[in-house]
């Protein structure tokens, strides 16, 4: 599975015209890695030049940003910049959803839709949903040397057991390392023994350098 | 002293208007003002996902078996049927009244005797509940769970700043905002307990001293902690 395939599904469920894929870089520069279309890419870009919006809004403020309308949202900040440069490419409706684990921010899925209003209750349920399993995608990719799935569905990122985010933490200390390569590394350790993640955080395995004792306490 | 403790509550909600407004502290306030104003022993906040499973958002005591015991309630329990029938749930007799059977056996193994939950309710829609635990067999009396439901009325308010409560997204971007929220505090209790050797309850009352006494935002703190810039005392330093 892959973001383009989470995207196509994304664009099937919430019935909007373009979905572009925003990841943070650890220089804490934003990059578009992936548009649906040349609308999209174009938005994204904008949104980047700009340095304001709701995709930047989302991508900082530690949840979604949601605009029915961004040609008449009265809200000050982020959002306004964008409205009184440019129009929107003719898709005012955008719904900017972080792709986040806590303190681990990836980046942004933005959604724009020609037709203003908000999403359907249910069409923002499997967004989010969906951006989870995009967010799960990214945290994975980061390490290229392990196929760490073993033909697995990805365990979702961010709707776990309160363990397994005090074990990222945890394992963050042990290795002396970000927030992400340590749930990475986690994450790789419960898909390579073939349990699900809360069993493994609920062990309080103790990580070194090279693979984990298993000294469970 | 109930009216006491009522005043405060009012002054806090009124915080809740302000700019600086810590949304995670304030929930912890309410979980601990419960257990003042009702007489129980623990109270858990609980709010639904984009799934529709409850998760714990705050809770009166940090201790691990305890949130174990909310968190439990994903599918069965008195917090599960209150958020789907958006209505109240009390149970006086917990062991003797027979349901909710691995949430009941966990429960009277941690030594609960008693337990009820309230709606947390926006016009139509239930986002939560609020929990609470007693140690003893018996009624919560009439008034008390009034104040339990205007509790949970309260942090339904300040979670989603009344002002702006009739646009279905704001609601929506608060809750997700909320949600993440609680990830943030767990990993910094996970990178807490570890730099500091102590048990992750223990890490969670290191944050919120520091995030009181450096006058900052829970979350913000949290994720200070877990990025690296912020190195905290343990307790007795």
């Amino acid at each position: 599975m892959t973001i383009e395939d989470v995207c196509a599904v994304l664009l099937a469920v919430t019935d909007v015209d373009g979905v572009a894929v925003t990841v943070t870089m650890s220089t804490g520069l934003r990059e578009t890695v992936y548009a649906s279309d040349r609308v999209a890419a174009d938005l994204a870009e904008l949104a980047l030049t700009v340095g304001e919006g709701p995709s930047l809004a989302a991508a900082t403020a530690g949840g979604p940003a949601l605009v029915a309308d961004l040609t008449t949202r009265e809200m000050p900040g982020p959002v306004a910049g964008v409205r009184r440069r440019r129009g929107c490419d003719g898709r005012p409706a955008v719904f900017a959803l972080p792709l986040q684990v806590g303190a681990i921010r990836l980046g942004v899925i933005d959604l724009h839709r020609g037709r203003p209003g908000p999403l359907a209750r249910e069409q923002i349920d499997n967004a989010f949903l969906l951006a989870d399993t995009a967010c799960a995608l990214l945290i994975d990719s980061n390490d290229e040397t392990m196929p760490i799935h073993h033909g697995r569905e990805p365990e979702q990122a961010r709707l776990q057991h309160p363990e397994v985010h005090q074990a990222t933490g945890m394992i963050m200390v042990q290795l002396n390392v970000t927030a992400a390569v340590a749930l990475l590394r986690l994450r790789a350790f419960a898909y390579a023994h073939d349990r699900r993640l809360r069993d493994v955080a609920a062990r309080r395995l103790r990580f070194n350098r090279d693979e984990p004792d298993d000294d469970s306490r | 002293m109930a009216d006491v403790v009522v005043a405060d509550v009012f002054v806090e909600l009124a915080d809740t208007l302000v700019d600086d407004f810590d949304m995670m502290d304030f929930l912890h306030v309410l979980t601990e003002r419960s257990v003042q104003l009702l007489g129980v022993v623990a109270a858990g906040l609980l709010l639904a996902d984009e799934q529709g499973t409850l998760q714990v958002v705050a809770a009166s005591s940090e201790r691990t078996r305890l949130l174990e015991l909310f968190q439990l309630q994903t599918d069965e329990g008195p917090c599960v049927d209150c958020f789907r029938s958006g209505e109240p749930v009390s149970v006086v007799d917990l062991a003797g009244a027979g349901r909710w059977p691995r949430f009941t056996t966990a429960a009277v193994e941690v030594g609960f005797a008693s337990v009820h939950a309230v709606p947390m309710r926006l016009r139509t829609a239930t986002i939560g509940a609020l929990n609470f635990f007693g140690t003893h067999v018996g009624a919560v009396d009439e008034d008390r769970l009034r104040l339990g439901q205007a509790l949970a009325d309260v942090a339904t308010i300040g979670l989603l700043q009344q002002r702006a409560i009739h646009r279905r997204d704001v609601v929506t971007e608060q809750l997700q905002t909320a949600l993440n929220s609680r990830v943030l505090i767990e990993q910094a209790k996970g990178v807490l307990a570890e730099r500091l050797q102590v048990g992750v309850d223990e890490a969670f009352t290191v944050l919120r001293r520091a995030a009181r006494a450096q006058n900052r935002r829970l979350a913000d703190l949290a994720e200070a902690v877990v990025g690296g810039a912020e190195q905290l005392a343990p307790l007795d330093q």
